[in-house]
């Protein structure tokens, strides 16, 4: 075995090891139409939860349909991607429409906040979650 | 000696094959998906997505949807990236969702064959009471189309592959000709080469 070979087996060890560590993790925010905010859950401490913050979340309408805005800050000095997804749930706490919206990948510079925005798959839909997950 | 060396490669073979056996697995089919830089899941369902929040936000479509459901058909998207996209199967996912908004409806124009069909049985075949059968001429004509255009851009140099994709959605009056709405989505994917070339 060469000196290249038992370099080349580290650097592999290495990204295994660090490839391994990478967690998923779901922050979830709630609201509900008239705007409260009925409780932020963040996951044990990683990247997300240290860097991200879910900054802001409005509510509005779109005729009878609801329509969320929520605006997610990277509080640190590096670019942070991840993925975001809605959820939506009618007035009993009923999902509406399992599993109609993908999760999608952003990516947010540092220091920088990303508004995301969405529209209730229909009118039933009351209360609104983010989830974000690295 | 001989025999004991047999053994040890039987051994290790069974060990081998055992461990390369295929593995099966479900997953989440909202996940993202970035196996290579071609159009993928993702990229299908977030079009879908985009398009649908578009259309249910826009002003003047919310206040024409407020009262009534208008009728719409969807004719297809044109596909013009050199790969090969099945449109069909976004314009779908896009016609779901907002059928499923309740705000519009549609004339499924890939079903006029088979509608037709039916229709003739029904009123040609004998079989059906004549004041059950579905008359004819009294379907809905649709006031609305919906209709598209995809386009990419590839980029690529030794070791880096730029795709973007442009997805634009456009939904017109029948009727008077006039544009109503138009939506577009862009994606940017980039694939590069892994540090250890593996």
């Amino acid at each position: 075995m060469t000196k290249a070979h038992i370099l080349k087996a580290a650097l592999l060890g290495a990204v295994l090891a660090l490839s391994g560590c990478a967690v998923n993790e779901t922050a979830t925010v709630t609201t509900n139409s008239a705007g409260e905010q009925s409780g932020v859950i963040v996951s044990n401490s990683g990247f997300l939860s240290a860097n991200l913050r879910i900054a802001d979340t409005k509510t509005g309408k779109a005729g009878d349909l609801m329509r969320v805005q929520a605006t997610i800050e990277n509080k640190s000095r590096n670019d942070a991607s991840f993925q975001y997804k809605f959820k939506w749930l009618d007035k009993d706490g009923f999902e509406v429409s399992v599993g109609g919206r993908p999760w999608q990948p952003l990516t947010i510079t540092a220091y920088e906040s990303k508004a995301v925005q969405a529209v209730a798959p229909n009118a039933s839909a009351t209360t609104f979650q983010v989830l974000v997950q690295d | 000696m001989n025999k004991l060396k047999l053994l040890a490669v039987l051994c290790l073979s069974v060990l081998v094959s055992a461990c390369a056996g295929n593995k099966v697995s479900y997953g989440d089919a909202t996940a993202v998906e970035t196996t290579t830089t071609g159009f993928g899941s993702t990229d299908l369902q977030s079009i879908a997505a985009k398009m649908v929040d578009d259309v249910l936000a826009f002003p003047p479509i919310v206040q024409m949807t407020a009262q009534r459901r208008p009728v719409v058909f969807v004719d297809r998207i044109k596909n013009k990236t050199t790969e090969h996209i099945d449109t069909e199967s976004i314009t779908d996912s896009i016609q779901t969702k907002l059928l499923q908004s309740g705000k519009f409806r549609f004339v499924d124009m890939t079903a006029v064959k088979q509608i037709q069909e039916q229709l003739n049985f029904q009123s040609d075949s004998g079989l059906v009471d004549p004041s059950k059968a579905v008359a004819f001429g009294k379907q809905t004509g649709a006031e609305f189309m919906l209709y598209g255009n995809m386009s990419s851009i590839v980029k690529r140099n030794s070791d880096t592959k730029d795709v973007y994709y442009k997805f634009t959605m456009k939904m017109v009056n029948l009727e008077t000709g006039i544009m109503e709405w138009a939506g577009e989505k862009e994606i940017r994917k980039t694939g590069s080469k892994s540090f250890l070339a593996l």
